[in-house]
């Protein structure tokens, strides 16, 4: 204990210098102007009121120039004003809750397992390992069509699920924020791997019956990281179109991709991909902003595709009997991780304070210009943000992340415990997260959330959000029923 | 061509998750019926609107929300140290087959047998890894003309065709109320109270005597295939039945439950059927006993207890006398001696390979029933229910089942699984014509092995 003792007062004394110079390097230019207004105060003070009165009238100011004066001031703050990007507000979201009889426990899935695969055993228990460690919860649910012994994945079925997550999303956004589906400007729908004609979009637009005119696009292929790109998409339209309403609706339609082969490597996804999806409403209308819960900040978008084989790390291909599945490669987390520190590198200046940039730039000059062994200093990005919503694409990508950012149990807690509760559900994790975190009353005005997502190609997306309304935790949702239980403990290997 | 034409199988799980690490123990009166299973079918009228597919949506999502009560059902067979079967709760949920069926359920009912019924409830036969097998397996088939069948097997290591019928029921309630009347209670059997006397000779050995001399043959085999025939009994046939199994010497004696009288009626005839000259065959009666152990009505396991009739020195058609020594047997199974049962089984280490019911005439009283108040819609009752108990290898099965409601208090239904030429032979015995049943259900005629399980 003794010997403890002065690290620890050593560790404090760090902390108050780190916390210093953190309020030093941030309120500079504070810092700065404090003493120059206090000198022209004390000038001012000095000189007297008279002194000041003659001094005005000295100037001898000529009507043109202060006419040419204001016009310039004038012309340069609309100048201002114009340019500014439209701000982008989330006026709310939701999330499809499955219903509880699609529910697939461990078991079931186990024993579904063995029995389609009753010839494989080497697979089935490859499967019931990757399970065991998944960091799923017995709460997950899987489409009607995957439940059936053997599995039914017809066009059929996959179209009854898109109906059934996707219109179940959208009527609850409706209903939630009194929008009217004629009202919706642009429409865009994320699914990876369901691609039928005509796309989901027009499915949307049909049921709801928008208006012709609206502007649709449908992404397909994209991987889990779509919704961040329906997200800057939706963006840059709402840039070009003033006064709109944007709905984005991101979901994953599992039926059609369920692999019913034995190659290991295709046998992940099933393990870990289950139904979920998302709607959310953009507006950049200002009678909106007084009622949206956030507004976005940034979106950086990393795309490591030139590589080839970050190109090949998330494949779609058929396996030696002609099942097709997608195969993950070992070298995933790898080039996760180096997808993740491209994403850093653009969004950390956007984001980060002062004090962290210029140790950043210091240690990077240290590096190149002194010694190159130099550990390189990685940003603390606990600094930017509140809150972290990272997919939840398995254990592995969370742990990853923790590991790579120095995340505290706290911050991936929204994330781990989506995952538990609702599987991996690609491109609306993100706002499972986000709900999460609302459901548990953490969020709070002008707290700054960054939803990170992982897709195929290999991307890396994220969408950094500030939150402008004061949020009451909400009744209704996804977490609604079960909010309570939460945060469990999930142990490293579940028997079964 | 298939009248039955399957349309899927699925797994239905319960909507809650069953905790973790829960196991449950299986009495002895649970292990003895291992080998045996359980299959029941209802049948019911749907309305007139009702779309395909419609009905059997419903029933699914009710049956989830029911098997949250039950973790037993979605559970699976292991073995305990001692190498006793149990349940592991382990919230693997039951298989559901969902079938389509031509005509409407009234037209089925006029031209039914055997093995078209067994087409209507699903069994899958225990394979090698228990592990990952079923023990409960639900069908629902709906008429393309309307109505439904609910079908419902069962190993009869978790369950006799009582508690099949309590868990329906709850089924029902659920469907129509989002409750259940009689939840499920799931305890041990009860022990003998404190009172030590001695463990020896017990006040009725011979219950036990049975058990064991059964214990000790080898496994039956099949001989002849066997049919079922259906015959319903109107109230006043039974009534007259009754009087005619009355001794005629002793006024002061009860007179014979319907039980009673039918069991012994066919104790008798079939007997003569199968050409006994002397004495009847030897014949077995199977009696619920949740009543006699004071059970609660949601008791789930087995509760059935076998015993041998004696039927030394009866002739033929001696019907009072048939009937009188069922009842006596009837009347010596009371609560000291099945858990004196109970007990000598609990001491025999050995597994129970044998078949209760594969060697004599077995005559299952399930009388007090509940089937016809499984109502799953309102105005909606059952209209037919049938129940067997598989497989039949003995002599032959016969099941005394209530009527429909509202067809008098003792008008009982009989299903008898038989040789086929001796059900034949039965169904023109004049002393069983003499009670004028109707035939609800004849025969399997000879024909090509219809479409089973593909």
């Amino acid at each position: 204990m003794p010997q403890r003792s002065p690290e620890f007062s050593g560790s404090v004394k760090l902390k108050y210098v780190k916390l210093g110079y953190q309020y030093l390097v941030n309120h500079f230019l504070t810092f700065l102007l404090v003493p120059v207004i206090a000198g022209i105060l004390l000038e001012l003070i000095r000189l007297g009121p008279d002194e000041i009165a003659t001094l005005w009238k000295s100037l001898q100011f000529d009507f043109i120039q202060i006419l040419c004066s204001s016009y310039l001031i004038i012309f340069i703050s609309t100048l201002y004003f114009v340019s500014r990007p439209r701000p982008v507000y989330l006026v709310d979201y939701a999330c499809y809750k499955p219903p509880v009889t699609c529910r697939v426990p461990f078991s079931c899935f186990m024993e579904h397992s063995r029995l389609i695969l009753s010839t494989e055993p080497k697979s089935v228990e490859f499967q019931m390992r990757i399970l065991e460690r998944s960091g799923l919860g017995e709460e997950t649910c899987l489409p009607p069509a995957i439940h059936y012994i053997p599995p039914a994945p017809s066009m059929e079925a996959a179209r009854k699920e898109a109906e059934m997550v996707i219109f179940s999303a959208v009527d609850t956004l409706f209903k939630k924020t009194g929008l009217e589906a004629k009202d919706v400007d642009i429409l865009i729908v994320n699914c990876s791997l369901f691609s039928p004609t005509p796309s989901l979009t027009a499915m949307v637009i049909n049921k709801y019956k928008m208006r012709g005119d609206i502007k649709s696009f449908n992404l397909s292929g994209m991987g889990c990281s779509a919704g961040m790109i329906s997200i800057n998409l939706a963006r840059d339209l709402l840039q070009s179109y003033p006064n709109s309403i944007a709905v984005v609706v991101s979901t994953e339609i599992i039926t059609p991709n369920y692999y019913q082969g034995k190659e290991r490597s295709m046998l992940l996804p099933n393990c870990l991909f289950r139904m979920g999806g998302a709607a959310i409403f953009l507006s950049n209308r200002r009678s909106d902003s007084i009622r949206a819960k956030y507004r976005l900040l940034h979106v950086v978008r990393t795309h490591k595709g030139a590589d080839d084989k970050a190109y090949r790390c998330v494949f779609e291909e058929e396996d030696p009997e002609g099942k097709s599945g997608i195969s993950l490669s070992k070298d995933l987390m790898a080039i996760a991780g180096e997808a993740l520190k491209s994403n850093i590198t653009t969004i950390g200046p956007l984001v980060l304070p002062a004090s962290e940039q210029l140790l950043f730039l210091m240690s990077l000059m240290g590096r190149k210009f002194f010694n190159p062994k130099w550990k390189p200093y990685i940003p603390d990005f606990k600094q930017a943000f509140d809150h972290f919503c990272i997919h939840a694409g398995g254990r592995a990508v969370i742990d990853e992340l923790q590991k790579n950012l120095q995340l505290s149990a706290e911050h991936v807690e929204a994330s781990r415990m989506t995952l538990h509760r609702f599987g991996n559900t690609s491109s609306s994790s993100l706002w499972y997260e986000l709900s999460y975190i609302e459901a548990k009353g953490r969020m709070r005005k002008g707290n700054r959330v960054w939803q990170i997502a992982f897709g195929s190609g290999f991307k890396c997306n994220s969408a950094v959000w500030k939150c402008i309304k004061s949020i009451e935790i909400p009744t209704d949702g996804p977490w609604s029923d079960c909010i309570d239980r939460y945060p469990v403990h999930i142990p490293e290997v579940v028997k079964l | 061509m298939a009248e039955v034409s399957w349309i899927c199988k699925r797994t239905v799980v319960s909507t809650k998750p069953v905790e973790a690490g829960k196991f449950c123990p299986l009495s002895v009166l649970d292990r003895i019926m291992e080998h045996n299973h359980v299959r029941v079918v209802l049948y019911y009228r749907c309305p007139k609107e009702r779309k395909a597919g419609e009905s059997t949506r419903m029933l699914r999502e009710s049956l989830a929300e029911l098997l949250s009560a039950y973790p037993i059902v979605t559970g699976r067979l292991l073995k305990t140290a001692e190498g006793h079967w149990m349940i592991k709760c382990n919230d693997a949920g039951v298989r559901m087959v969902e079938a389509r069926a031509k005509g409407s359920v009234d037209k089925w009912l006029q031209n039914f047998d055997r093995e078209k019924e067994l087409n209507l409830v699903h069994w899958e036969p225990m394979f090698h890894k228990l592990y990952f097998w079923s023990t409960f397996y639900v069908q629902l088939t709906e008429f393309e003309e309307g109505g439904l069948a609910v079908g419902l097997s069962c190993g009869h290591l978790l369950s006799d065709p009582i508690c099949v019928t309590i868990f329906i029921k709850a089924w029902a309630d659920m469907t129509l109320n989002g409750k259940m009347v009689t939840p499920p209670l799931f305890h041990r059997l009860p022990r003998r109270g404190q009172c030590n006397e001695t463990t020896n000779p017990q006040p009725f050995p011979e219950l036990i005597n049975y058990y064991k001399s059964t214990l000790e043959k080898p496994v039956p085999v099949v001989q002849a295939k066997q049919t079922t025939i259906k015959l319903a009994f109107g109230d006043e046939m039974v009534r007259s039945c009754i009087a005619m199994s009355h001794a005629p010497g002793s006024p002061d004696e009860p007179s014979p439950t319907p039980f009673q009288a039918l069991a012994g009626l066919f104790w008798v005839g079939i007997s003569k059927i199968k050409g006994l000259r002397n004495g009847l065959i030897s014949m077995s009666i199977c009696l619920d006993m949740r009543k006699v152990l004071g059970l609660d009505k949601g008791f789930f396991g087995n509760c059935m207890v076998y015993n041998q009739v004696p039927g030394d020195g009866i002739e033929e058609y001696e019907l009072s006398k048939a009937a009188n020594a069922i009842r006596e047997v009837v009347d010596t199974m009371d609560a000291e001696g099945i858990m004196n049962l109970i007990e000598w089984m609990e001491g025999k280490a050995d597994q129970f390979s044998c078949l209760m019911n594969g060697y004599d005439l077995i005559c299952v009283n399930l009388e007090h029933v509940d089937s016809y108040s499984a109502i799953f819609e309102e105005n909606f009752k059952p209209i037919h229910a049938s129940y067997y108990i598989e497989p039949t290898v003995g002599e032959g099965m016969i099941l005394v089942l209530p009527s429909p409601p509202g067809e008098g208090s003792f008008s009982r239904v009989v299903m008898i699984t038989l040789p086929e030429d001796e059900a034949i032979n039965l169904l023109e015995d004049k002393l069983i014509q003499q009670f004028s049943p109707t035939i609800l259900m004849m025969a399997d005629k000879k024909h090509t092995t219809a479409n089973s399980d593909p």
